[in-house]
């Protein structure tokens, strides 16, 4: 760590730097021109985490000349990171287009002069998923996929301790049609009662979807400020649910994401998973060679959406025009299509919703059940309730900082109220400004 | 200057050539060091320097520059329970690594100290280690210490954990050894052969007079060559004091560091100021960077205060061990002599038996001796 540590300090150093010229050199902002034959740049670069279908990257080239370079990311952190960082510091180390998560969406367009503005495309998306991808009504982002959620579990565990064989059956297992977060983890102590692993890999995603459903989890939608987080009684109440089904074991306390998760499911330690359409594929890839995995066309308080993404153009960039016809080209219904086959993320674009190439697929690893039109049933039950609550600046900060008192939980390392306590503790040494 | 009156004026070419070659002395040292001072002073000094006026400011890292807030950047980390937490961490992981790497290495070093054959074969081999990025070796402890990685399923074969999960990740001070275990790894065989050039350096001599008087091995090691590597010693802990306290990559990559994670544990088991400092100022949402540039000035006081009492510490340990060799040697030089003057004066045998301690008899490792000699003149 020596050398290493060094020269992370330098690095940091250097960023802070930058960070001083950047302030000298002012916002970039791009010229609006038009893309035309005379500003054609020979290739362009895309910054996303997730795999591509090579035949959409090819046939653009083929259409227009451009080659286009994925700089591809192992997850969304570090996509986030480089994104951020570039931001800080006019532009540099940034692509042509940009992947930018829901989860940090407003992180990122804390100014929006970063951000080229983005031509409209009437009735592409869902109107929630244009309005998410807008700020102050100017579209900045273009939307790939929505993140619908479901509970993919395996049907065979749960058919050895006798509670459930099918789709079906496991559905009325977390609660039928009135199915609620509490039924749900009821039927995950039942579980846990007589099995020998887990019911879910974490609580912290299930969490996470139920925060989201909240008009307003953590901020004041007049003042954008946070609310007092020990006097917020709606999330003391979730967090309480939630922790106390924790300190029940229903769960391995292991998420997505954790080195182990993958290790997990070979190892058969869960039998569901709160997942949206995008984790379908992550989970086949993940759980390869284990049989009896399906999704579930159940779920808890009528449904919900976590993540989804957007392609977005820094307006730093030195090809803007021609990226935004990228963007575009990214973001259209075939192209949607495309990516359902690749990844399983579900569109965002209506007319790829509805489209027979969506829902009449079969999904061989969840035993060719049509996920598609499960994913699809589940969105427009949900609605635009998926939509979520308002987000304010600090609604991704407050919602890791409450999700840690989950996981602390789930580790074993703190009871339900010590966790909250801890929870409130770190919250008020941050020391915010609260709204009444 | 004062060859230049005795120079006639038609010899001036000459004089040129001088002046060249005297320049030629006196800057050309300063030429050839300067890449690095050149650099130091942009990317080291500079930013050093800067970070005081980014410590006093109200920074962000999209607005840059704000208000000038005095020490109230200072005030507010010092008031942080997770920064005092941090600093905790930091310290015990640093010992957890940092302790039992002296030992190892040290051990290491007296085994590649002694007539090895292929003796470079084994020194190049226990630098291998080194090679391994620090993050490789993260993400490879990490696994092994994870709930299905190469230790836990067997500790819980063996009964000796219970609970399925893994306990590295939960536990504070479990966590801070497996984290120390990486450290270990990665620098002992590097420190091993840094204290190895020293023991080269002790002169045989002195193995061979203490081999006379009757030591062994382990004595040798801590009379002789101990106290003989004594300056080593000191540099090796102070670097590693400086080079252990400032841990990140480690623990930033100790759970996977994906998303939700790479921030030390979801209670901040395994979080260290500079993991601390950097999400402070560079992580998912604060946003601090005035606040983080207060914690790099805190921790380097706290690095320099802490570097000089190891100095000191080391220092001590050392001497003291030299003075109690010399004390022993003292004695034994007295009870030498005693037995000496015993022997002169009278016959009687009960007083002769008496004076001279049974370690003053023939040395018990003489073909030991014989091999020493032999390394030393190989060498």
């Amino acid at each position: 760590m020596r050398i290493t540590a060094k020269s992370a300090g330098a690095v940091a150093f250097a960023a802070v730097s930058a960070l001083a010229l950047a302030a000298c050199g002012g916002g970039g902002g791009g010229a609006s021109e038009e893309a035309g034959e005379d500003n054609k740049p020979d290739k362009l670069t895309v910054a996303a985490w997730m795999d591509f279908p090579q035949a959409l990257l090819d046939s653009f080239e083929e259409e227009t000349g451009i080659e286009v370079v994925v700089n591809r990311f192992p997850d969304g952190a570090s996509a986030q990171t480089v994104l951020r960082n570039g931001l800080s510091s006019d532009g540099a180390g940034l692509s042509d287009v940009h992947l930018v998560e829901l989860d940090w969406w407003t992180e990122m367009m804390a100014v929006p002069e970063d951000w080229a503005e983005l031509p409209e495309v009437p009735d592409r998306w869902v109107d929630w998923k244009v309005a998410q991808g807008s700020v102050d009504g100017t579209i900045t982002g273009y939307g790939t996929d929505i993140g619908p959620l479901a509970i993919a579990f395996n049907q065979d565990m749960l058919a050895g301790t006798g509670l459930a064989t099918d789709p079906e059956s496991f559905g009325e297992l977390i609660g039928g049609d009135d199915a609620t977060w509490q039924t749900f983890l009821d039927a995950g102590r039942e579980y846990v009662a007589t099995s020998d692993n887990y019911f879910v890999d974490s609580l912290t995603n299930a969490f996470q979807a139920a925060i989201n459903l909240l008009p307003a989890a953590f901020e004041d939608p007049e003042s954008g400020l946070p609310y007092d987080l020990a006097e917020n009684t709606e999330v003391k109440d979730l967090f309480a649910m939630f922790a106390d089904a924790a300190e029940d074991d229903v769960s391995a306390g292991i998420a997505i994401g954790h080195a182990d998760w993958g290790a997990g499911f070979q190892n058969r330690q869960w039998a569901s998973v709160v997942t949206p359409a995008w984790m379908t594929g992550i989970i086949a890839e993940n759980a390869d060679g284990v049989d009896g995995w399906r999704i579930a066309s159940t779920f808890p308080e009528g449904g919900g959406n976590w993540g989804g993404s957007f392609f977005a153009v820094p307006s730093t960039g030195p090809n803007t025009a021609w990226a935004i016809e990228l963007a575009d080209y990214l973001t259209t219904p075939d192209a949607a299509i495309d990516w359902f086959d690749e990844t399983g993320q579900f569109p965002s674009q209506l007319e790829a919703m509805s489209a027979p190439e969506i829902a009449e697929t079969e999904n061989p690893f969840f035993g060719d059940q049509r996920v598609g039109q499960i994913y699809g049933d589940l969105a427009a039950a949900a609605g635009d309730a998926a939509a979520g609550g308002y987000r304010g600046e600090n609604f991704a900060g407050i919602q890791t900082l409450v999700t840690d008192g989950i996981r602390l939980v789930e580790s074993d390392s703190a009871t339900a109220q010590q966790a909250w306590e801890s929870v409130v503790a770190d919250f008020d040494a941050l020391g915010f400004e609260t709204a009444d | 200057m004062s060859t230049r009156s005795a120079v006639p004026p038609d010899a001036r070419r000459v004089g040129w050539g001088q002046r060249f070659s005297r320049w030629d002395i006196k800057v050309s040292p300063y030429l050839y060091v300067s890449p690095f001072f050149l650099l130091f002073a942009v990317f080291g000094a500079f930013p050093l320097l800067f970070n005081v006026v980014v410590a006093v400011h109200d920074w962000h890292r999209r607005a840059g520059m704000g208000d000038f807030v005095g020490l109230d950047n200072f005030t507010w980390v010092l008031r942080q329970p997770l920064f005092w937490r941090s600093l905790e961490n930091t310290f015990s992981i640093f010992l957890w690594g940092a302790v039992p790497q002296l030992v190892l290495a040290l051990l290491i070093a007296a085994v590649l100290d002694q007539n090895l054959r292929v003796r470079t074969f084994w020194r190049m081999s226990v630098l291998v280690p080194f090679v391994v990025m620090p993050v490789a070796t993260a993400m490879i402890f990490g696994q092994v210490f994870g709930q299905f990685g190469l230790l836990v399923p067997n500790l819980q074969e063996l009964g000796l954990l219970t609970g399925s999960d893994s306990p590295f990740f939960s536990d504070r001070l479990l966590s801070h050894m497996a984290i120390g275990s990486m450290v270990v790894f990665r620098w002992t065989g590097y420190n091993a052969l840094i204290f190895l050039a020293a023991m080269q350096a002790v002169p045989r001599e002195l193995y061979e007079a203490s081999t006379v008087d009757g030591a062994g091995r382990l004595r040798q090691f801590f009379s002789v060559t101990l106290p003989s590597i004594r300056p080593t010693m000191i540099f090796v802990t102070l670097t590693m004091t400086i080079g252990g306290l400032q841990i990140f990559d480690e623990v930033r990559l100790y759970d996977g560091g994906g998303t939700g994670g790479g921030k030390g544990g979801a209670d901040n088991q395994w979080t260290t100021v500079v993991l601390y400092l950097y999400e402070l100022g560079f992580g998912d949402w604060q946003d601090r960077l005035g606040q983080a540039a207060a914690v790099g000035w805190i921790f380097a006081v706290i690095i320099a205060v802490f570097s000089l009492v190891n100095f000191l510490l080391t220092r001590s340990i050392s001497s003291s061990r030299s003075r109690g060799a010399r004390v022993t040697r003292a004695q034994h030089r007295a009870a030498v002599a005693r037995a000496r003057a015993v022997a002169a004066a009278s016959t009687r045998p009960e007083a002769a038996a008496a004076a001279a301690p049974g370690r003053d008899g023939p040395p018990p490792d003489a073909p030991v001796h014989d091999a020493d000699v032999q390394e030393g003149a190989s060498r």
